[in-house]
């Protein structure tokens, strides 16, 4: 498995940035999973009727892709302690967001990483930001258990 | 605007049963589809085993939020242990604030997911922002 190492991390190291394509297919696809049919995702109608551009995605998408950003980094998706953030502009079908981040401090005592996020889309407006998602490492392995 | 008499109102799931499928189901919709030795769910699935908590306030025609306008605002998890097939976790949802700002309604939502043994899986907070009309 290819956990990131801890002792490797330092302060100010960006993450890889993640970029994805949103498309209605994918809207309907997250609102199937994740069970929120609310129609302002799914109806064009209703949602201009509502006062929105037309569909749009839920922000909980965009979320999992700043969660996957920083799991994919991670290697695993056991060590995310918390994930937090604005949804600050809507996502619409065509859109293509990059998640990025970058390590804003580390504690060797707590074996514990803060990272910060932000989203983008393609005019480099924040779709989510204020982000920040904190990650605890197990406990370093000690050299007197080698066998 | 809503009614704050309203704060403090809770709703809560039925277990939610997790299944490998639904895992998988919310790992292609999201496109996280890096396969770790053991499945795992991303963390945010927390909106998937929780989210009948959020329908249920949604849907509350006492409370009567005007989900037309609804947007979410912001968002905040905390993870306890991760979450694997198997699990059967309560999700309950507490309304804890409306407050009004400009031509805006702010409503917090707290939740805390537990398993079968009333142990924290996860806890979140959602403000919601409702455009008024």
């Amino acid at each position: 498995m290819s956990s990131l190492d801890f002792e490797q991390i330092s302060p100010g190291q960006a993450l890889p940035p993640l970029a994805k394509h949103v498309t209605v297919e994918q809207i309907r696809q997250y609102a199937e999973a994740s069970g929120d049919r609310n129609p302002i995702h799914l109806d064009e109608t209703f949602a201009r009727s509502a006062g929105l551009p037309g569909v749009i995605a839920h922000g909980m998408l965009t979320m999992a892709f700043a969660n996957q950003m920083v799991t994919d980094w991670l290697g695993h998706r056991s060590l995310l302690r918390s994930l937090n953030g604005r949804f600050a502009g809507m996502v619409l079908p065509g859109d293509d967001v990059t998640c990025s981040g970058s390590v804003a401090s580390k504690d060797d005592e707590t074996r514990r990483v803060v990272i910060n996020l932000v989203v983008t889309n393609q005019r480099g407006e924040k779709v989510f930001n204020k982000g920040v998602a904190e990650a605890e490492f197990p406990p370093q392995r000690s050299n007197t258990h080698a066998a | 605007m809503t009614d704050s008499r309203w704060v403090g109102r809770s709703y809560e799931t039925a277990p939610f049963e997790v299944t490998e499928q639904s895992i998988r189901d919310y790992m292609a919709a999201v496109g996280d589809l890096r396969e770790d030795h053991e499945l795992v769910a991303p963390p945010t699935y927390a909106m998937v085993y929780g989210f009948d908590a959020y329908w249920q306030l949604w849907t509350d025609q006492e409370v009567a939020l005007d989900v037309a306008h609804l947007v979410h605002g912001e968002q905040r998890f905390n993870f306890q242990r991760p979450v694997r097939p198997g699990d059967r976790i309560r999700t309950t949802g507490r309304l804890t604030a409306i407050n009004s700002r400009g031509d805006m309604e702010l409503v917090t939502f707290e939740l805390k997911a537990r398993d079968a043994e009333d142990r924290p899986v996860s806890d979140g907070n959602a403000l919601f922002i409702i455009r008024k009309a």
